[in-house]
C-alpha cells in the first residue's frame, strides 16, 4: 500500500436486495482500497455478490446507508453518494470504463458507433459535432489495437462472442478513464481468446496508466492480475497466498 | 447527439414506428380531407349568398318601396356604395313546355344594374366557351358552339320575336329549374331532350292588394333567352328572372294614372248627347314599385358599413318623401349574411365545420394511444439499451429526449405523408367521387342536400398547417410517458433485464 489517495475505496459497504418481504443481503460491509495504476482480481463463487461490487464501483448502483460520510464508495477520497445526479453521470462518463458481463452492445449501432457513443454523451451534439474526425479516429485507433479494424461498418449483432467483448472494452476505454471495471470479461469466451483479451487489455493499461479492477470466477484469469481478493459471505478477504501456490 | 443517432436507428430498423407514423398520416389526413371540404362547403356558400344579392338590400315585400329611382340616386350618391339595382320578388305558377306545373320564385330584375350588383352576367350558362372542359371528353358541350346572341339576350331579359322584329320581355331561369337539363358524367351540364333558350314558358302571378288579398290573375307567355347557374343548388333549381317592367306590369307595380275616387255607375252626357259612363279623371301618377334594393358595397367597405349608409339613406329618402313610402322603422335594410334562411343556414354550417373538425381530432386522439402502445412495448424492448446508455453516463432527460424525439420524428413523418395525401385526395375529389359513382353507383355528395354541383377541392394551408402541427404535437405527446418510464428506469435493473 501506497501513501497516495486510493482511486476506489470501499468501506463497510452493503447492499440488500429485498425480494417481496425477505431481505437479501449480497454485501455484508464490503471493505477495499484500490491504489492508482492496480490492477486488481475479484475472485469469487457464482452469486456471490461479484457483480453488485462492481456495480457499487460504477456508480450504477447505492449502496444501503449511503452518504453518512465515512462509509460507502470513495472514488479519490470523493464519496460517491454525496455527488449530484449530474456528477454521478460525469463520474459514468469519464471516471470508469465498465465492461459488462454480457458485452451489452447496442444492437442496432455498428461497432465504430457503439465505441463513439461513450464520446458523444461526454462532448453532447456541438462538442461531439467539432471532434467527429478525431474521435472517429481515436476510436478506430482503439479497435485496430484490439484486432477490430476490418470490423468497423459492422453491426454489433454480426459479431462473435470474443469480438463482442472486445468492443465492449473499446468502448469502455473511449473517454481515456483512469479506472476500467471489467465484469468476468472472459467469462463467456474459450481460455485462449480469454488469454489474448487479458493480453490486450494489459497493454492498453499500460499506455494509459489505468487502474483495473477485473471481477471473475477463474482463478487462472485471476492470476494476471497484481493483487486478487476473494468475496465471500458478503465479504472480501485477501487472497495474495493461495493465488501465488496455485 | 446519440439520440439523434437512436432514433435514426430505431426509425429505420423496425416496423412498429412505420405503422405508428401511417396512424399518424391516416389521421392527418382524416381531419384535413374533412376540414377543407367542410370549410370549403362554408365558403362556397358565403360567396353564392353574395351572388344572390349583393352586399346589403332594403326590402319591403308586397307593396313594394315607390320612388325607388331616387332612393337609388341616393345611395349611388354615397362613396361607400359601388352600384345598386331594384328587384321585385313574388311567387309564379310556371307552365313547362311540356305542360307540367311548377311553382318558382321570381325575381324581376334589370339586367345591367342587376349584374353590376351581382355580377350576374357571369352566372349565364349559355355564353360560347372556347375550350371544352377537360371533364368533357367528348367535346358534346354545346357551348362550344354557341353564338354571343343567347348571351346577350340572357343579359338583358329581351329577346326579339323572329316574325314582327318586336322585343320581348323574356325570363331566365336557374339551370336546374326546368329540369330539362342533365349533368354528365364528370359534371358538366348539358342540354337534354330540348334547348331550352328556345323554349317558352306560360308566367302566372297573382297581383297582390296592400292588404294581401290576391286580387286577379295574370298570365303570359314568356321566351327563355337563357339559363342561370349560380351554383347555390336551392337558387338554381327554383328561381328564374323576369324582366323587371314586365313583372312590374304583371303584379300592377308600374308606374300608372292616380285617379280620384269615382261612381263607376255614374253616367254623363257628351257634346252629342249621347250617355256615356263618367271616365275617371286622372290626379298624378301612381309610383312603380320594387319590393328590394339591392346594394354593392364600393371596394374595401364592408357589407355592415354598406348596410349603416343604406339605412342612413332610406331615412333621408323617407324624410323627404313623406308619406307614400314605407316607415324607415319598419322597412328590412340588412346584408347578405342576415338575410332570412341564410342567417340560420350560415350559423348551423359554421357549427357543424366545428363540430367536425372536433369530433375527427378526438377520433384522432387514437393516434396519441396508438403512438403511446407502440412506444410503451418498444420502450420496454429497449430497457437494456437504457441501462447501457444510463452506465455509459446518460443523463435521465438525456434518455427521455430519445424517445420524445423518437414521437417527434415519427409525428414529422406522418403528419407530411398526411398532408400530402390529403391534398391529393382532395385536389382531385371531384373525379375521385364521380369515378366512385361510375363504378359503384356510390353518390356521397348529392347535389340536393348540399347546394352544390361540385364539392369543394381547396386544402386551406392554415388548416394544413394547424393539422399537421397536431399531428406532430399528438405524437409527441404519446411519447411523453413511456419517455419518463425510460428515464426512471434504475441502470442496473435494466442491465439486468432480459
Ligand atoms: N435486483 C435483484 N433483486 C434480487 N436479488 C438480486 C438482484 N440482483 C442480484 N440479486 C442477487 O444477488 C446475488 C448476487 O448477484 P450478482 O449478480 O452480484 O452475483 P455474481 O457474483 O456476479 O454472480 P455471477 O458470477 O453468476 O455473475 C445473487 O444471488 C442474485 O440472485
Ligand atoms: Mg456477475
Amino acid at each position: 500500500m501506497t501513501s497516495e489517495t486510493p482511486i476506489l475505496e470501499a468501506r463497510n459497504v452493503s447492499r440488500t436486495y429485498r425480494m417481496g418481504r425477505v431481505d437479501v443481503p449480497v454485501l455484508k460491509g464490503v471493505d477495499l482500497t484500490v491504489a492508482p495504476g492496480e490492477f486488481l482480481a475479484v475472485l469469487g463463487a457464482s452469486g456471490s455478490g461479484k457483480s453488485t461490487m462492481l456495480h457499487l464501483l460504477g456508480g450504477l448502483d447505492r449502496p444501503d446507508r449511503p452518504a453518512n460520510g465515512t462509509e460507502g464508495v470513495f472514488f479519490r477520497g470523493r464519496n460517491l453518494s454525496g455527488m449530484s445526479s449530474s456528477e454521478i453521470n460525469t463520474y459514468r462518463n469519464l471516471q470508469v470504463g465498465f465492461v459488462f458481463q454480457f458485452y451489452h452492445l447496442l444492437p442496432e449501432l455498428d461497432v465504430l458507433e457503439n465505441v463513439l457513443i461513450g464520446g458523444m454523451i461526454r462532448h453532447g451534439r456541438f462538442g461531439f459535432g467539432r471532434r467527429k474526425s478525431e474521435l472517429h479516429d481515436a476510436a478506430a485507433e482503439l479497435l485496430k489495437s484490439l484486432g477490430l479494424g476490418h470490423r468497423l461498418r459492422h453491426k454489433a449483432t454480426a459479431l462473435s462472442g470474443g469480438e463482442r467483448q472486445r468492443v465492449a472494452i473499446a468502448r469502455a476505454l473511449i473517454n481515456h478513464p483512469p479506472a476500467l471495471l471489467a465484469d468476468e470479461p472472459t467469462g463467456n469466451l474459450d481460455r485462449e481468446t480469454g488469454m489474448r483479451i487479458l493480453d490486450a487489455m494489459a497493454t492498453i493499461r499500460e499506455q494509459m496508466n489505468q487502474t483495473i479492477v477485473m471481477v471473475t470466477h477463474d482463478p487462472s484469469i485471476a492470476e494476471r492480475a497484481d493483487r486478487i481478493v476473494r468475496l465471500t459471505d458478503g465479504v472480501l478477504v485477501t487472497e495474495a497466498l493461495e493465488a501465488s501456490n496455485t | 447527439m446519440y439520440q439523434a443517432l437512436l432514433t435514426r436507428r430505431y426509425l429505420t430498423s423496425r416496423v412498429m414506428p412505420l405503422l405508428a407514423a401511417l396512424a399518424v398520416m391516416l389521421c392527418t389526413a382524416m381531419v384535413l380531407i374533412v376540414w377543407s371540404v367542410m370549410s370549403g362547403f362554408l365558403g362556397m356558400l358565403l360567396d353564392s349568398g353574395r351572388t344572390l344579392m349583393g352586399d346589403a338590400a332594403i326590402t319591403w315585400p308586397v307593396a313594394g318601396i315607390p320612388y325607388y329611382e331616387d332612393l337609388m340616386d341616393r345611395l349611388e350618391a354615397r362613396p361607400e356604395i359601388a352600384a345598386t339595382t331594384p328587384t321585385l320578388e313574388t311567387l309564379g305558377l310556371i307552365g313547362l313546355p311540356d305542360g307540367s306545373p311548377e311553382i318558382w320564385t321570381l325575381i324581376g330584375v334589370d339586367g345591367p344594374s342587376y349584374d353590376r350588383v351581382t355580377s350576374y352576367a357571369e352566372t349565364l350558362w349559355w355564353k360560347p366557351i372556347d375550350k371544352p372542359l377537360p371533364k368533357d371528353r367528348d367535346r358534346e358541350d354545346l357551348r362550344l358552339r354557341l353564338s354571343n346572341q343567347y348571351y346577350d339576350e340572357g343579359l338583358a331579359l329581351t329577346e326579339q320575336d323572329l316574325e314582327t322584329g318586336d322585343e320581348k320581355a323574356a325570363v331566365v331561369p336557374g339551370i336546374w329549374a326546368t329540369g330539362y337539363n342533365r349533368r354528365d358524367i364528370g359534371g358538366w351540364t348539358n342540354a337534354r331532350f330540348r334547348f331550352m333558350p328556345d323554349a317558352e314558358l306560360t308566367i302566372s302571378v297573382l297581383p297582390i292588394s296592400q292588404r294581401g288579398a290576391a286580387i286577379d290573375v295574370a298570365a303570359r307567355r314568356f321566351p327563355i333567352a337563357n339559363e342561370f347557374q349560380s351554383g347555390l343548388y336551392e337558387v338554381d333549381a327554383n328561381t328564374a328572372l323576369i324582366r323587371l317592367d314586365a313583372l312590374q306590369e304583371m303584379l300592377d307595380m308600374n308606374a300608372a294614372d292616380r285617379v280620384e275616387a269615382f261612381d263607376p255607375f255614374a253616367v254623363e252626357i257628351d257634346e252629342e248627347g249621347n250617355e256615356t259612363f263618367v271616365q275617371p279623371k286622372a290626379v298624378g301618377v301612381e309610383p312603380a314599385r320594387v319590393t328590394t334594393v339591392m346594394i354593392r358595397a364600393a371596394d374595401g367597405v364592408t357589407p355592415q358599413v354598406a348596410r349603416d349608409v343604406a339605412e342612413d339613406v332610406y331615412e333621408e329618402f323617407a324624410a323627404v318623401q313623406g308619406m307614400e313610402v314605407p316607415d324607415p322603422q319598419f322597412v328590412r335594410i340588412y346584408t347578405w349574411e342576415q338575410r332570412d334562411g341564410v342567417r340560420t343556414f350560415i350559423a348551423a354550417v359554421k357549427k357543424e365545420l366545428a363540430l367536425t373538425v372536433a369530433l375527427f381530432g378526438f377520433i384522432s386522439l387514437t393516434a396519441v394511444f396508438l403512438v403511446f402502445a407502440i412506444f410503451w412495448s418498444m420502450v420496454s424492448d429497449k430497457i437494456k439499451d437504457i441501462g447501457i446508455l444510463r452506465a455509459m453516463g446518460a443523463s435521465k432527460p438525456g434518455v427521455a429526449w430519445i424517445f420524445i424525439r423518437y414521437g417527434a420524428a415519427i409525428g414529422v413523418v406522418g403528419s407530411i405523408l398526411g398532408g400530402l395525401a390529403a391534398w391529393l385526395i382532395v385536389s382531385n375529389i371531384n373525379p375521385i367521387h364521380d369515378w366512385l359513382g361510375t363504378a359503384f353507383g356510390l353518390t356521397v355528395w348529392d347535389p340536393e342536400i348540399y347546394y352544390f354541383p361540385q364539392i369543394p377541392n381547396k386544402v386551406d394551408p392554415i388548416a394544413a398547417l394547424l393539422v399537421m402541427g397536431g399531428g406532430v404535437l399528438f405524437s409527441v405527446i404519446g411519447a411523453i410517458a413511456p419517455a419518463i418510464k425510460a428515464a426512471r428506469m434504475d441502470p442496473v435493473r435494466s442491465l439486468r433485464f432480459e
